[in-house]
C-alpha cells in the first residue's frame, strides 16, 4: 500500500515501540479489507472522529454470542471496510499456546477473515479483528475443527480468565488454570446462550498480587490467599541482606500494619496482624512464602463506570478451599445467579443490584453470613431497616 | 438490503432488520423468518407474537430471562429446559432472530 | 459433511504447557529478574526456566504471530504465552538460549522488557480502529506514549510498577479505573437527539433507563414518540448512545483526553483504589497527541524524582499528599477536578491535614 494514502498514520511507523499500523500495513498487501480500514482509519484521524457504525447483530447457529458486528459508516468510501465483524475465541487457561495452534489460527484468521488479532481482548479472548458475514458460518467450522470455540458476549457470561498461576509462579495459593478450565467448560450454555440481565465475569488471581485485575474487573472475582503464617527462611534472609538488601525500606517500612520486625540477624512476623498483602513475600521471595493452609477469597461486583459508578469487587467468602470439582464455587455462583435472575434489572450488573438493595439484604437472599471482613467498618449512618421487633401482648 | 414481500420491496438495515417497523405483518415475518432459515411452526408464533405484545405495552424487548420465564410457563418445562426449546426454535438466539422476525428494534450494547 | 461441533469450550491448557512447567507445576520455590525483561523461575525440584517477555501493540497480524511461533520454535520447544498486558513469554530450560533469543526478538523490532520497576504495556481499547463509540484513538496513544517511554520499558528506571491503560471512552473496556496512569477518552457535549423514527431504532424506557443522572425524557414531536435530554444534567458519558443509536456523541471539536492517576489492583503495602481526575481535559491531536505526551511525561517525572522504591503512584501520593502532587507537577487544580457525583463527599476534606 502505498504511503501517500495515510500520511497521519505514516507517522505511527515512526519511533521505536512496536507500531499497529505497521502491523495493518503488512496486512493491507494482500487484504484490500484492511486497506479500506486503514484509508477509514487516516479519515479518523484527519476529522477526529470514528466512523464505525453503531452496533451490529450478527452470529452463528446455536449462539446468542461470540461475534460483535461492526460496519463502517461510510460503506461507498471504504467498500472493504463494509462488514469487519470481531470473532472472539476463547483462550486456554493463562493464555499458553503451543506454535502449531497458533499457527492454525493464523491460517484460520487469515483465510477467512483480515488476518489482524487481537492478542488479547480486554476479557481475554483471542480477537479476530474483522470479517464478513458470509464468513461467520465457515470460520466457526474451521475453528471448532480445530478444537477452538468461541468466548462470551452481550447478557452472557463472558469467557473466564486467569493469571499465569501453578504453571509458573510460587504465590498461586490454588489451580488457577484448572479453576478457569472447568468454570469455563462447566458453564458453556452460560457463555454462549445470553440469558442474564447484563455481562457476568469472572476472573481468577493466584495471589493478592492480582496479575489479572480481578478486583477492578471481575463481577466474580477469586484471588488466592491463605490463612496459616508466612514460611520464613531466615538464612535466605540474611543472604538477602548480604546482596545488599534492605529489609527495613522493603519490607518493614512498607508493611501496612506493621507487623513485621528486623533485628539485624533475624524476621519476625506479627501473623495475627499481616493482612496478607504480599509486600515482603515480593520483595524476599526466596525467604518468605506464604502459608500453607491455603484457598481464595471470593470478592464480587467490580465493573467500570457505566452506568452508576465504577466499583471494586468486594469481601463475599472471606476464605473458600477451591479444590476440584469446585462444587462450592459453583454452587455459589449459582446462588448469586438466581437472586440476580429474581432482582436485576435490565443492564443491571451484580454490583450494582448489591448497591441497591444493600449488601446484607443481599446476603440474606444468597444464604451467607455476615462477616465484619465484608466491610472496612461498621456502618456510620443510622437509618437501620430492622427486620425483628417487639409487639405488646 | 430489501425484501419482496407480496410484490412489495420492504427496506432491511445491514443486519436484515426492519428499517421501517410500520411496515411489520405476518407475510413480513414469514419473509424475515426465511431469510435466517427458520421455518414458522405454531410455537415459533407463540413466541413473536408473546415480543409483539409484550413490546406493545412496554416499549421494550422483554429481557431473555423473562422471556424463557414465558416459554418455560407456555410449555411447563424447567428454566434450562426453556432456554434450550429457545435457541432449538431460533437458533441464532432468541434476541436476535426472534426480535428481527417480530419486527422489534435491533438490540444493542455489546452483543 | 462433519457434524456441526458446538460448545466444545477453549482447548485444554494442558497440551500447551512446556514439559518443564509440566513437571514442575505448582512447585516452583521463588522467582528472580536477572536483568529487565527476563525472569529466572527455580523450582524446587532445582529446575530453572527462564521467562523472556517482550513488549506488544495488543493488535498483531498473523505475520507477526508466526514470527513469534519461529522464535518458540527455535528456542523454546514450540511454546509460548501471553500476559494479562498483552506481552509475549518465551521460556526456556536453557540459560544458553536467552541471549541469543533476546537479539533475535529486539533486530526484529520487539522490545525486551516490562518486568518489575519499569513502564508495562500498556492496557487499551479498541478506538477509532474498531469501536463505535470512541471518543479518540487509543492504539495511536499508545504508540506515542511508548514511543516516548520506551527506555523505561526496556530499563528498571521507575520506583515501582507502572502501569498505564489508555480507554476510549467511559465505557472503559480496559482497567483505566485502578490504573497508576490513565488517558480516557471523554466526550464534552450532550449527545444530539435525531428525532426522525427514533423510536423505530430505539427502546424508549431502555434509553431513558441509561441515564446515571436521569437527563433524559420522553417526548413527543409532531406526535412521534422521541427522547428530550435535559443538557444541564448530562455529563456526557455516552451511555445512552450505546442504547441508542440516534443519540450520536461523538464530537470532534469537544471529545479530547482526560488524565487520571493513583490507581491500583495490586494488595500489596495499600488497598486496591481507583485512579484519580489530574487534567481534565486535552484536545485530540492526532497523529501523536503530543499535549498528552507531555503530560505522562510530567506525571512521570515526578514519580522518578520523588517516588520511593516500591512505591506505585498511589502510594507516593499518599505520602507526598495531592496538594504537593500538584504542586510538583504545575497540574491546575480547577472545579472539575472536585467530584459532584455519587458519595462525593466522602473526598472532601473533613480535617485540618493540610500541607504548606
Amino acid at each position: 500500500m502505498s504511503a501517500s494514502e495515510t500520511p497521519l498514520l505514516d507517522e505511527l511507523l515512526k519511533g521505536p515501540w512496536p507500531s499497529f499500523v505497521k502491523e495493518m500495513k503488512e496486512m493491507a498487501d494482500t487484504k484490500p479489507m484492511v486497506r479500506d480500514v486503514l484509508r477509514q482509519l487516516e479519515k479518523s484521524y484527519v476529522d477526529k472522529k470514528t466512523h464505525w457504525k453503531h452496533g451490529g447483530i450478527v452470529g452463528v447457529k446455536g449462539y446468542g454470542g461470540g461475534i460483535i458486528g461492526r460496519y463502517s459508516d461510510s460503506p461507498d468510501e471504504f467498500p472493504g471496510a463494509a462488514h469487519f465483524h470481531t470473532v472472539r475465541v476463547n483462550q486456554p487457561a493463562g493464555w499458553f499456546y503451543s506454535s502449531q495452534a497458533l499457527r492454525d489460527l493464523c491460517d484460520i484468521f487469515e483465510k477467512y477473515g483480515s488476518g489482524l488479532t487481537n492478542m488479547h481482548g480486554s476479557t481475554g479472548d483471542i480477537i479476530l479483528l474483522g470479517t464478513t458475514t458470509d464468513e461467520l458460518e465457515p470460520i466457526f467450522s474451521a475453528l471448532t475443527e480445530k478444537g477452538w470455540d468461541l468466548g462470551g458476549s452481550g447478557s452472557a457470561l463472558r469467557t473466564p480468565s486467569c493469571c499465569v498461576g501453578p504453571a509458573r509462579c510460587e504465590w498461586a495459593m490454588f489451580d488457577c488454570l484448572d479453576v478457569c478450565h472447568e468454570l469455563t467448560h462447566f458453564y458453556q450454555d452460560e457463555i454462549h446462550r445470553p440469558g442474564f440481565p447484563y455481562k457476568f465475569k469472572i476472573k481468577v488471581s493466584g495471589c493478592p498480587n492480582d496479575c489479572v485485575s480481578s478486583i477492578a474487573r471481575a463481577d466474580f472475582s477469586i484471588i488466592g490467599t491463605w490463612k496459616d503464617q508466612i514460611q520464613i527462611n531466615q538464612e535466605e534472609m540474611r543472604k538477602y541482606v548480604e546482596e545488599g538488601a534492605n529489609p527495613l525500606t522493603s519490607a518493614v517500612l512498607l508493611c501496612p500494619t506493621r507487623a513485621i520486625e528486623w533485628d539485624g540477624k533475624e524476621i519476625t512476623i506479627d501473623n495475627e496482624n499481616c493482612v496478607r498483602c504480599m509486600q515482603c513475600i515480593n520483595a524476599f521471595p526466596r525467604a518468605l512464602k506464604p502459608g500453607k493452609e491455603r484457598g481464595a477469597t471470593i470478592l464480587l461486583g467490580a465493573k467500570a463506570p457505566i452506568v452508576q459508578g465504577a466499583l471494586f469487587s468486594s469481601v463475599l467468602i472471606p476464605f473458600m478451599e477451591i479444590e476440584p470439582p469446585y462444587e462450592e464455587v459453583r454452587d455459589l455462583l449459582e446462588r448469586i445467579w438466581d437472586v440476580w435472575d429474581d432482582h436485576g434489572e435490565n443492564k443491571e450488573r451484580i454490583g450494582e443490584l448489591v448497591e441497591r438493595m444493600g449488601k446484607g439484604e443481599f446476603l440474606d437472599q444468597i444464604g451467607v453470613e455476615p462477616d465484619v471482613q465484608m466491610v472496612f467498618h461498621p456502618r456510620e449512618n443510622p437509618y437501620v431497616f430492622y427486620d425483628e421487633y417487639y409487639e405488646e401482648t | 438490503m430489501s425484501l419482496e414481500v407480496n410484490g412489495v420491496d420492504i427496506d432491511l438495515d445491514e443486519d436484515g432488520y426492519l428499517v421501517d417497523r410500520n411496515q411489520w405483518n405476518e407475510d413480513i415475518a414469514l419473509a424475515l423468518a426465511k431469510t435466517e432459515d427458520v421455518e414458522m411452526s405454531e410455537k415459533h408464533w407463540e413466541i413473536v407474537n408473546f415480543l409483539r405484545k409484550y413490546y406493545e405495552e412496554y416499549q421494550i424487548a422483554p429481557m431473555v430471562k423473562i422471556l424463557a420465564k414465558e416459554v418455560a410457563k407456555l410449555n411447563n418445562i424447567d428454566k434450562r429446559e426453556s432456554s434450550k426449546m429457545l435457541y432449538n426454535l431460533f437458533p441464532s438466539g432468541p434476541a436476535k432472530q426472534a426480535c428481527k422476525i417480530a419486527g422489534l428494534p435491533k438490540p444493542t450494547g455489546c452483543v | 459433511m462433519n457434524v456441526r461441533k458446538t460448545d466444545i469450550g477453549c482447548p485444554d491448557y494442558k497440551q500447551f504447557l512446556p514439559p518443564v512447567i509440566k513437571k514442575n507445576y505448582g512447585k516452583w520455590d521463588y522467582h528472580e529478574v536477572p536483568r529487565p525483561g527476563v525472569m529466572l523461575h527455580v523450582g524446587e525440584s532445582g529446575d530453572k526456566l527462564w521467562s523472556v517477555r517482550i513488549g506488544s501493540p495488543r493488535l498483531l497480524n498473523v505475520h507477526s504471530i508466526r514470527y513469534m511461533c519461529d522464535v518458540a520454535d527455535k528456542y523454546c520447544d514450540g511454546f509460548l504465552r501471553f500476559t494479562s498486558r498483552s506481552n509475549v513469554e518465551f521460556m526456556t530450560e536453557k540459560e544458553e538460549n536467552v541471549e541469543p533469543m533476546i537479539q533475535d526478538l529486539e533486530s526484529n523490532g520487539w522490545p525486551v522488557g516490562g518486568t518489575k520497576n519499569s513502564i508495562s504495556n500498556v492496557i487499551h481499547t479498541q478506538g477509532w480502529v474498531h469501536c463505535h463509540t470512541s471518543a479518540t484513538d487509543a492504539s495511536g496513544l499508545v504508540k506515542a506514549v511508548m514511543d516516548e517511554f520506551y527506555e523505561d520499558f526496556v530499563g528498571h528506571t521507575v520506583p515501582g510498577r507502572l502501569k498505564l491503560a489508555v480507554a476510549c471512552c467511559l465505557n472503559m473496556c480496559g482497567a483505566v479505573h485502578a490504573s497508576d496512569i490513565a488517558i480516557l477518552g471523554i466526550h464534552k457535549r450532550p449527545p444530539s437527539v435525531q428525532n426522525e423514527a427514533i423510536s423505530n431504532y430505539c427502546e424508549i424506557p431502555t434509553t431513558i433507563a441509561s441515564c446515571p443522572t436521569g437527563a433524559i425524557r420522553a417526548d413527543i414531536v409532531d406526535g412521534e414518540k422521541t427522547l428530550k435530554i435535559n443538557d444541564a444534567q448530562c455529563m456526557y458519558c455516552g451511555a445512552c448512545y450505546t442504547a441508542c443509536p440516534k443519540l450520536p456523541i461523538a464530537d470532534p471539536v469537544n471529545d479530547g483526553l482526560s488524565i487520571w492517576v493513583g490507581g491500583k489492583c495490586a494488595n500489596a503495602r495499600s488497598t486496591p483504589r481507583f485512579t484519580k481526575m489530574v487534567v481534565p481535559w486535552i484536545p485530540n491531536n492526532p497523529p501523536r497527541w503530543p499535549e498528552v505526551v507531555d503530560a505522562v511525561r510530567t506525571i512521570v517525572d515526578v514519580y522518578k524524582k520523588y517516588g520511593k522504591p516500591w512505591e506505585r503512584m498511589a502510594d507516593m501520593i499518599d505520602r507526598i499528599g495531592w496538594a504537593r502532587f500538584f504542586k510538583l507537577t504545575g497540574f491546575e487544580f480547577t472545579k472539575y477536578h472536585i467530584d459532584d457525583y455519587k458519595l462525593a463527599t466522602k473526598s472532601y476534606n473533613a480535617s485540618t491535614h493540610l500541607r504548606f
